[in-house]
């Protein structure tokens, strides 16, 4: 190939700095929060106003009946929620609830067992494959497939704070559920978060690695370790070729493992 | 034990179908253009001599041979037709286009077992996952068997050998750290190589060789598989390795096991009957993960070694934009998790009846 090896490596660390780092980032802030609400809201503390559900429904309905040449499922639709209504009140049922649940955490749940349902790197694999390779298109598939495992850590340790006294405490003062989030239960929740951080990071190393080992994540003309050590595939008697890639993916991982060694000893502190 | 499977099956089956739809939608959406696929045809010869009406008319003639041209889905937002004249901005309207539409004709076919047929060479898609499951089986419920078989021996070794404990934990968290295509490439650099030691077959899984006897092929076919098979192993075992000996390591605290080890029981008994039974329970939950990954890993190994596979297939389908069998193959993997769930739940079950039965 001729390439040089140093310079395929220094770049290669600089896609693993694009890539990997912003992916699990991203990753981390949209599990952060979705578990954060899942947890905080379970599935009946958020409600929605009555008037506001109905108005938005109508709405909805008017438009899709009037705007689209399928004018008759609008006006099915409408016709069997009179009726599903009138037959509540014939059987004498509360008609009019004043505000609605929205099942928030049983969303997620069902969000996360979504997308856990295939493999993580069959599901890139798939999703990857439906566009040319480029860099941002990655950084979006690997981000949105990889927060479900902090959304789940997040949940957790929320659902656990929230029953706390301080928490309640904060609740009859009558702080808005946006500040005791996160003025109150952040806080805690972040020494959870600070330690998956790094780990997140390694694994989505490994994956970017892969891909781009498979010709599958990245445009060609990218430098990465992946596609470095399949440039070795087809001269087996290069052995650097695979020895250094390998030993840096190697000692990356192992440093990002030791930050969370780290993390754990001050927590114990 | 039927109302926990039916359970499981209603909240699994609609997740699996979801991902596979969205999947389904996506690829079409984007495949709908004929850039997405048009690189796969290998019609640049053709292209060269064919006038550009040409070249559209037999593009058109192959959308239509492969459904292409339907609609995409029960409801598709059409541009209106009279505003373009009007005004600048496009106003979007629901169109409804009936039960002839692409979606509702794959979901038909899928229901009746057909899964399609292959964008590249017009193969049904079954046939091509038979095939390769054929060569796939055999590779990953051996890799399934060995790390359970290996991680249970390394387990009762660290425990009775403390002095290893070290060496071995330490060895198995770097090996953690490498990911299953790198392990792979240096097994083949040391193994596989002229250079090296050329003790296995660098790629293949050998030839089907009908007159060479029952043994021999048997043994060929071991001597390609061995090193799929050790990658597979290596990858997988750190994990469960490192899981089993931490349940096992806080078992060995408890009480119970200093009555057994004061009533005189041989460390071996103690350690084999009273305290590993009980380890082993948040070790099952890990092995119902194991072999999805092991499938997925399938994908890396196949490629690297060459064997004619299902991971092979999956990522060949992906680099070429072949969507039917890229689809068919997540289904078979989807179903594979699924599978392997309900044994875990089903064997942490049998382990402990006290454990809950919930999907």
């Amino acid at each position: 190939m001729g390439r040089d090896s140093l310079a395929g490596l220094v770049f290669g660390a600089r896609t693993v700095s694009l890539i990997s780092v912003p992916a699990a980032l991203i990753a981390t802030l949209l599990g952060t929060l979705l578990g954060c609400l899942a947890g905080y809201w379970g599935n009946n503390r958020l409600r929605l106003p009555a008037t506001i559900v109905l108005i938005s429904a109508g709405t909805g309905l008017f438009w899709a009946s009037f705007t689209g040449t399928a004018w008759w499922l609008g006006w099915a639709t409408g016709l069997v929620v009179l009726g599903l209504w009138l037959g509540a009140r014939r059987l004498g049922l509360q008609a009019r609830p004043s505000s609605w649940p929205v099942p928030f955490d049983r969303l997620v749940l069902l969000l996360v067992a979504f997308l856990s349902s295939v493999p993580r790197l069959v599901l890139v694999l798939a999703l990857a494959a439906l566009q040319p390779p480029s860099a941002p298109m990655l950084l979006l598939v690997l981000a949105l497939t990889f927060w479900p495992a902090t959304a789940q850590l997040v949940r957790a340790d929320m659902q656990h704070i929230s029953q706390l006294p301080y928490i309640e405490a904060a609740r009859a003062l009558g702080l808005s559920d946006w500040r005791i989030i996160t003025r109150h239960a952040l806080p805690v929740i972040w020494k959870t978060v600070r330690a998956t951080l790094p780990l997140s990071v390694a694994t989505l190393l490994g994956l970017e690695t892969t891909l781009s080992f498979l010709g599958v994540g990245l445009p060609p003309e990218t430098a990465s370790w992946g596609r470095m050590l399949a440039t070795a595939r087809l001269e087996p008697t290069a052995w650097w070729l695979i020895a250094v890639p390998a030993t840096a993916i190697l000692f990356t991982t192992l440093a990002l493992r030791q930050l969370i060694l780290i993390g754990r000893l001050e927590a114990a502190n | 034990m039927r109302r926990f499977l039916v359970s499981r099956l209603v909240h699994s089956l609609p997740a699996a179908w979801a991902i596979l739809s969205v999947i389904f939608l996506l690829s079409r959406a984007l495949a709908s253009n004929p850039l997405g696929f048009e690189g796969s045809r290998g019609g640049n010869l053709s292209a060269r001599t064919a006038t550009p009406e040409q070249t559209q008319t037999a593009e058109r003639l192959l959308h239509q041979r492969l459904g292409l041209d339907l609609p995409l889905f029960y409801l598709t937002p059409a541009a209106a037709p009279k505003s373009p004249s009007r005004s600048p901005t496009l106003r979007w309207r629901w169109q409804w286009n009936g039960l002839h539409n692409q979606y509702h004709i794959w979901l038909r076919d899928l229901l009746h077992g057909n899964l399609g047929y292959s964008f590249r060479d017009n193969q049904p898609v079954t046939a091509l996952l038979l095939r390769a499951l054929g060569s796939t089986l055999p590779l990953t419920i051996a890799a399934f068997l060995v790390t359970i078989a290996a991680a249970h021996v390394l387990t009762l070794l660290l425990a009775r050998y403390r002095g290893i404990r070290y060496a071995v934990l330490g060895g198995l968290h770097m090996l953690h750290a490498l990911p299953l295509f790198v392990v792979a490439l240096l097994l083949l650099l040391l193994l596989a190589n002229p250079d090296m030691l050329a003790l296995f077959p660098a790629y293949g899984m050998g030839r089907a060789d009908s007159t060479a006897s029952w043994n021999s092929q048997l043994l060929g076919f071991l001597h390609h598989i061995t090193l799929p098979l050790l990658s597979l192993v290596l990858v997988s075992l750190p994990a469960l390795v490192v899981q089993l000996d931490n349940s096992l390591q806080q078992e060995l605290k408890t009480d119970y096991v200093v009555t057994a080890r004061a009533k005189g029981l041989a460390n071996r008994l103690v350690v084999r009957r009273h305290a590993l039974r009980n380890a082993l329970l948040p070790a099952i939950i890990y092995i119902a993960d194991l072999l999805p990954a092991l499938v997925a890993g399938a994908v890396v190994v196949e490629w690297i070694f060459a064997v004619p596979g299902m991971g092979r297939l999956l990522a060949e389908a992906a680099a070429a934009h072949d969507f039917p069998v890229l689809l068919g193959g997540v289904l078979l993997i989807a179903l594979t998790r699924l599978l392997a769930q309900i044994l875990a739940d089903w064997l942490s079950y049998q382990a402990d009846p006290r454990t809950r039965l919930e999907a």
